[in-house]
């Protein structure tokens, strides 16, 4: 009895490290294809710190299906803070916060559309390149 | 099969026809049987090695095409939506509008001469800031600001005018009324309750009228930006404009910033150099600030009194992560009297603020002290520029990442002081501020 609860929670726990390294992992960065950035660049165009590519004007945007995962994997801050730099960013400044997307289909969408715009998804979509 | 063609031999063996004649017989009869015999083995072959076709009714192969065209109809309307949803752009949508708005209940042991509110529940600030955009490079900046002062009436005042140009992410320049950014606190907050962690900010810190001694305010331009520099960045602010001036010295001065105009024609200058870590430093900002200008003391009657250079430098250090919020600034003054033929005087001021969180609760700790010399007219001549020490402790509970509650015990002293020419007796007294803050 004790052998088959033991064998059921080691599956559980090895069930469950799998989707959680799934979810880790199943983040991609993306933008229009007319913009050149570098992974390293990420987190400063995130944050505010990054306005431009080349002459070209970033258009920053969020996923809210993702950013949970996003803020976690490259920014290494939950979302009080990030949420709290951009409005710093905005009332120091006068940046506009990223707008938020509903989902990947919606991201995608618009970082075809806009020239400059950069988001992050779940799935690596044609059609735009792919950062990181 | 077989009897047949065994009544058939036999026959023929009784009437002894000819051998030919029986074959014939049963020649025939083969001929007939083993087609049919043939046929007969075939048919389990076909039914072993081709299953039959499912045979449907043609009302079902009608449904699947009607949910067929239903499913690709819902598709096509997703994939319309989504575009149009995608295709809805940030900018030009309309003028961006947020701010901050607190109230409180405040009560003291003693009155401040500058808080000088009875106790009891108070209207803060009601502050907006729009941010529109014209362009990728031009943007302005307005913050419009509702207050009650002392006196109860509704105090309105354009905290912030400034347009600016982008010309790169190394380089903003601003022109117009900005918060002048020395040290970290002035820009960093500002009139946003809710941003702050604490309650109040650090007295000499405070606006011109609340108990500040330095312009919070600037009419000129602003030069501002960050390089990256090794595995961080290098911060710089560069800005020049009218330096303010001390009206009513005579009965208690209040610092103005001169925003129609300089009166003595003499720009006043300053500056912020900082470097801000990354890696295992990351949230670790240092800096150094400085701030240089002629400053005219005015009577109540607008008789000039004298001039003083202010000669600010100084530093900060702040340090941001999820958990702790450390912020210290110091500034140190070597201001030249022009007038009395006194010299230079020496004075300085710091603060250090302590606040580390757990989720949403955030205890903080702050310790203020100012050492201002009383010879020096441009801290004698002001209302505010009394030596003083205070400590701060206070506790903010993040309702929602918009909205904060706040509680607040202070502690101040204030020094004696008889060398100038306005004397300054001690005094002090306990605070307690409560205070609701939202931003939006």
């Amino acid at each position: 009895m004790k052998s088959h609860i033991f064998k059921a929670c080691f599956a559980a726990i090895l069930l469950l490290l799998a989707v959680q390294g799934a979810n880790a992992g199943d983040i991609v960065v993306i933008s229009n294809s007319n913009i050149s950035v570098s992974a390293d660049e990420v987190r400063d165009i995130f944050l505010g710190e990054k306005q431009f590519a080349g002459s070209t004007k970033l258009v920053v945007i969020d996923n809210a299906a993702m950013q949970s995962g996003f803020l976690s994997k490259f920014l290494n801050m939950e979302a009080s803070k990030y949420n709290g730099i951009w409005t710093k960013k905005s009332f120091r400044d006068g940046l506009t916060p990223p707008a938020v997307k509903s989902g990947d289909a919606e991201v995608i969408e618009f970082v075809k559309q806009t020239p400059g715009a950069i988001g992050y998804v779940s799935t690596r979509p044609a059609g735009v390149k792919v950062i990181q | 099969m077989v009897e047949t063609i065994d009544i058939v031999t036999t026959h023929a063996k009784q009437w002894k026809a000819p051998g030919l004649f029986s074959a014939l017989i049963v020649g025939g009869c083969l001929v007939i049987a083993v087609p049919a015999f043939a046929k007969v083995i075939d048919a389990p072959t076909q039914t072993v090695n081709a299953p039959a076709k499912p045979v449907y009714a043609s009302t079902d192969a009608e449904q699947i095409k009607v949910l067929q065209d239903k499913l690709d109809t819902m598709q096509d309307q997703l994939s319309q939506m989504t575009s149009g949803l995608a295709s809805r752009s940030t900018s030009g949508e309309g003028l961006p509008i947020h701010g901050f708005m607190d109230i409180g209940f405040a009560t003291n042991s003693n009155r401040d001469p500058l808080t000088a509110d009875p106790s009891g529940f108070y209207v803060g600030s009601l502050s907006f800031y729009l941010t529109p955009h014209f362009g990728d490079r031009v943007k302005a900046l307005v913050e419009p600001n509702f207050e009650i002062p002392p006196d109860g009436s509704v105090a309105v005042d354009l905290e912030r005018v400034q347009i600016g140009y982008t010309f790169s992410d190394n380089a903003t320049a601003w022109a117009g009324r900005f918060h002048t950014p020395y040290g970290y606190w002035n820009t960093g907050f500002h009139h946003g309750a809710q941003m702050q962690t604490s309650v109040l900010r650090p007295r000499f810190l405070d606006f011109e009228d609340k108990g500040g001694v330095l312009p919070a305010h600037m009419v000129g331009l602003w030069g501002t930006g960050k390089a990256r520099a090794g595995n961080g960045k290098f911060t710089y602010d560069a800005y020049a404009g009218n330096g303010p001036k001390i009206v009513d010295a005579d009965i208690g001065g209040v610092l103005d910033i001169n925003q129609a105009g300089d009166d003595n024609h003499q720009a006043m200058m300053g500056f912020n150099l900082g470097y801000e870590f990354s890696g295992m430093m990351d949230g670790l900002r240092l800096a150094v600030h400085g701030l240089n200008g002629d400053v005219n003391a005015y009577a109540a009657n607008q008789a000039f009194l004298n001039t003083t250079t202010l000669n600010m430098v100084g530093g900060s250090v702040v340090y941001l992560s999820n958990e702790w919020e450390v912020m210290g600034e110091y500034y140190r003054f070597s201001d030249k009297d022009k007038s009395g033929g006194t010299g230079t005087h020496t004075s300085w001021a710091d603060y250090l603020q302590i606040g580390r969180s757990f989720n949403d609760l955030t205890p903080y700790v702050r310790f203020e002290r100012t050492v201002l010399s009383q010879l020096d007219s441009y801290f004698n001549n002001q209302v505010s520029g009394q030596s003083y020490a205070r400590q701060a402790l206070g506790l903010r509970y993040n309702l929602n990442p918009k909205a904060a509650l706040k509680f607040e015990l202070l502690n101040s002293s204030f020094k004696e002081d008889l060398t100038g020419t306005t004397p300054r007796t001690a005094y002090g007294y306990r605070s307690f501020y409560a205070q609701y803050a939202i931003g939006f």
